[in-house]
């Protein structure tokens, strides 16, 4: 419900109705076509599920979930105009990704997220999701540590620095940031050359 | 219609493939090329995409290409598939082979850093008593360098270093960056050269064999291309041992073919060539085919830097921008270090370094990122492998392709001389920072897998003698005398640059000499 909540807010934008207008315009201008004219089709616009649709999660336990989430917003929050994690639906993305990984990864996640939750109830004797502000801190404390090459022996260690990277790039690259950065449109163009697969 | 009887079959459409077609047919010489990948339309087979397209948002398929630790979503598709054509290697030795299949080959994707061997890498024996020199010497090559780089439209600037010989260049006259100047100082005060790099600019979009070598092989009339045509082995008459073409699959139907030529090329890439020669059982006298593997080791983001004076926008625009790069300069004139040979620096200046070296999170991180938005400065370190026999490769009769063809067992490591060299490259370059009172966020020295760079060469290697080597210094075989392989397979070793211009070099000079024996009737 936040993400619909966030989407209806940028959806009431201002410009949609402009871009409305262009359109118009635009249609009113062109001349009409002689009835025997071959009319190319204008092309389709389309978007991706995400916009339409909600994902279903499957990979991770109802409690590792809610670890992630609560792991994911305070990796990326939200700031004004700028959705954060949860907005952008990071740990539904990465329940899907991490449920398609090899087994290396798979255990790597599921191993971390159980730690960090064994690591909050021994330490503050509640769930990570309902950790303060402060007591999280204290449980990210090896995202404070020099950054090394090697990754890190602790299961809780070298989740956080993947998920550091993985979270941060799943939300920069989501349709909903995008969409606000856009201004709450669709967003297009942009991005970098994508090889198609020959065949 | 009965197949047309063609001089000379080469297998390959990259680089060493491409520039035999280049040279041979404007001799007038008939060729077929057979490759095992499709034809690419460069303008028409990739589109622009945003990432929140991307069904793994930019992260990759994690099930895929487990081995190109560089690939990315975007990029997925350039890549051979490794489930249709595996490999294997030991588990405790992992090697990362890398490979393109499209008329063009690798020479699509090339990072286009184009270099001269030296005789430091040609007489490397003479200067430090490791392995064996090669048969030929810089003197040898040179001529075909000096027509190489024109063709590729080399850039650099002539610097009169014996370690890296000066090329045909494309006059490169951009001015360093006050940044960059600082570095060479400091560089420069150690006795450690800095040079412009020296780069191929090729035409439009590409550097290719696809553009710069193909199209005017088909324009003598004298080149017929197959694509989609999966070479299994060589064919050989019994009765003489010459080869006499080679077998072939089509790439969808599996229909099976046979090729038929007075003279075999081989240019399919280092590995696959040698994959093919064994796959034949042929051309192997000597005992070395398959042996003295090596590559460079790369280590990216070997050092992560920030100029302070950089930090907060506080630099005039364009003060930390560009980049450069250190060639060898280790043990040039001595034993000065607990390795032999030596290692090479590319290095940029300019760049925001990289989240994951910020030991911070959420919006903290996002501050930091953007107080250093262009205070970064990286290096990328590329270090000289020895060739050793025990680095090989093998059939594995057990695994096939899909086609049907048996794969490669891959056998290397990077041993102590590799790792003692690392390390003092990463010392070396972390002080050059500090000197410049640059913070060094990070450091790296330990080498990403063999294969990374992706410039595997050796397992087919020239040599003086046909008890030692596979092929002559002519890339012809000792065995049979006319068969050629022309690709990165045939070095003997690789030095730290990277290998493409020597590849064509080798490739010009060795197609020079089959066509000279060709008109003379002596093959």
């Amino acid at each position: 419900m936040r993400r619909r909540r966030f989407i209806q807010a940028l959806a009431a934008a201002p410009a949609a109705p402009a871009l409305l207008a262009q359109r118009q315009a635009a249609q009113q201008a062109a001349p009409a076509p002689a009835a025997d004219a071959v009319v190319d089709p204008a092309p389709l616009d389309f978007s991706i599920a995400d916009e339409g649709a909600d994902p279903v999660s499957k990979f991770f336990s109802a409690r590792q979930f809610a670890t992630l989430k609560r792991l994911c917003d305070l990796l990326m929050p939200a700031a004004p105009g700028s959705p954060g994690a949860l907005e952008a639906r990071v740990p539904e993305f990465m329940d899907f990704l991490i449920g398609d990984a090899p087994t290396q990864r798979q255990q790597l996640w599921l191993s971390g997220l159980d730690g960090l939750e064994y690591q909050s109830q021994s330490r503050f004797r509640k769930a990570f999701v309902d950790t303060d502000a402060t007591q999280a801190d204290t449980l990210l404390a090896p995202l404070r540590q020099a950054w090394s090459f090697e990754p890190p022996d602790d299961p809780v260690a070298r989740l956080l620095a993947a998920a550091k990277q993985d979270v941060r790039t799943a939300t920069f690259n989501s349709f909903e940031r995008n969409m606000a950065a856009a201004g709450g449109k669709r967003p297009r163009g942009g991005g970098g050359l994508y090889w198609l697969a020959v065949e | 219609m009965a197949a047309t009887n063609y001089d000379v079959l080469i297998i390959g459409s990259g680089a060493s493939g491409g520039m035999a077609a280049y040279t041979l047919t404007k001799k007038g010489i008939k060729c077929l090329m057979l490759d095992a990948g499709p034809p690419v339309d460069f303008q028409n087979n990739h589109v622009t995409k945003p990432a929140w397209q991307l069904p793994y948002r930019g992260l990759g398929n994690p099930a895929r290409l487990p081995h190109v630790i560089q690939a990315t979503e975007y990029d997925a598709n350039q890549w051979v598939d490794e489930k249709q054509v595996p490999y294997t290697h030991d588990p405790n030795s992992p090697f990362n082979w890398v490979r393109v299949r499209y008329v063009g080959g690798k020479s699509l994707f090339w990072s286009r850093m184009s270099f001269r061997l030296s005789d430091y890498e040609f007489k490397a024996k003479d200067y430090d008593g490791f392995g064996d020199n090669w048969p030929i010497s810089l003197a040898d090559l040179a001529p075909y360098y000096d027509q190489v780089e024109p063709i590729f439209r080399v850039r650099g600037r002539k610097e009169g270093l014996k370690q890296l010989p000066d090329g045909n260049f494309i006059e490169d006259t951009t001015p360093w960056s006050p940044a960059v100047q600082k570095f060479i100082g400091e560089a420069n005060k150690r006795n450690i050269p800095v040079t412009k790099m020296r780069s191929s600019l090729g035409r439009g979009q590409l550097a290719s064999s696809l553009n710069l070598l193909l199209p005017d092989a088909l324009a003598t009339g004298n080149l017929t291309i197959i694509p989609d045509a999966v070479v299994r082995d060589i064919t050989v008459d019994t009765n003489t041992g010459r080869v006499t073409g080679a077998n072939f699959l089509d790439r969808h139907s599996r229909r099976e073919m046979h090729a038929k030529a007075k003279v075999v090329v081989l240019g399919a890439s280092c590995l696959e060539s040698t994959r093919i020669l064994l796959n034949s059982g042929i051309a192997n006298s000597s005992g070395a085919l398959g042996h003295y593997l090596h590559d460079q080791f790369y280590i990216t983001q070997s050092v992560q830097a920030v100029m302070p004076e950089v930090r907060d926008k506080t630099a005039p625009a364009g003060y930390a921008s560009g980049g450069g790069y250190i060639p060898r300069f280790r043990n040039l004139q001595s034993k000065e270090k607990d390795f032999l040979r030596g290692y090479a620096f590319d290095f940029s200046a300019g760049s925001t370094p990289d989240a994951k070296f910020f030991p911070l999170y959420g919006k903290a991180l996002d501050d930091a990122l953007d107080a250093h938005r262009g205070a970064g400065f990286s290096g990328t370190c590329m270090g000289s492998v020895l060739p050793r026999f025990e680095n090989h490769v093998r059939i594995n009769k057990d695994v096939t392709d899909a086609w049907g063809i048996p794969v490669l067992h891959i056998q290397a490591r990077y041993g102590s001389n590799e790792s003692n060299m690392a390390k003092d490259a990463i010392n070396t370059m972390a002080e050059l920072c500090k000197a410049c009172g640059w913070e060094v966020l990070a450091r790296h020295d330990q080498p990403f897998p063999p294969g990374y760079s992706i410039h595997e060469v050796g397992t087919c290697r020239m040599g003086d003698s046909p008890k030692t080597s596979v092929l002559n210094k002519w890339n012809q075989s000792w065995d049979i005398k006319n068969l050629f392989v022309v690709d990165g397979s045939s070095f003997v070793t690789a030095g730290s640059q990277n290998p493409t211009m020597t590849i064509l070099s080798l490739s010009m000079r060795a197609s020079e000499y089959l066509a000279e024996q060709m008109r003379k009737n002596e093959l």
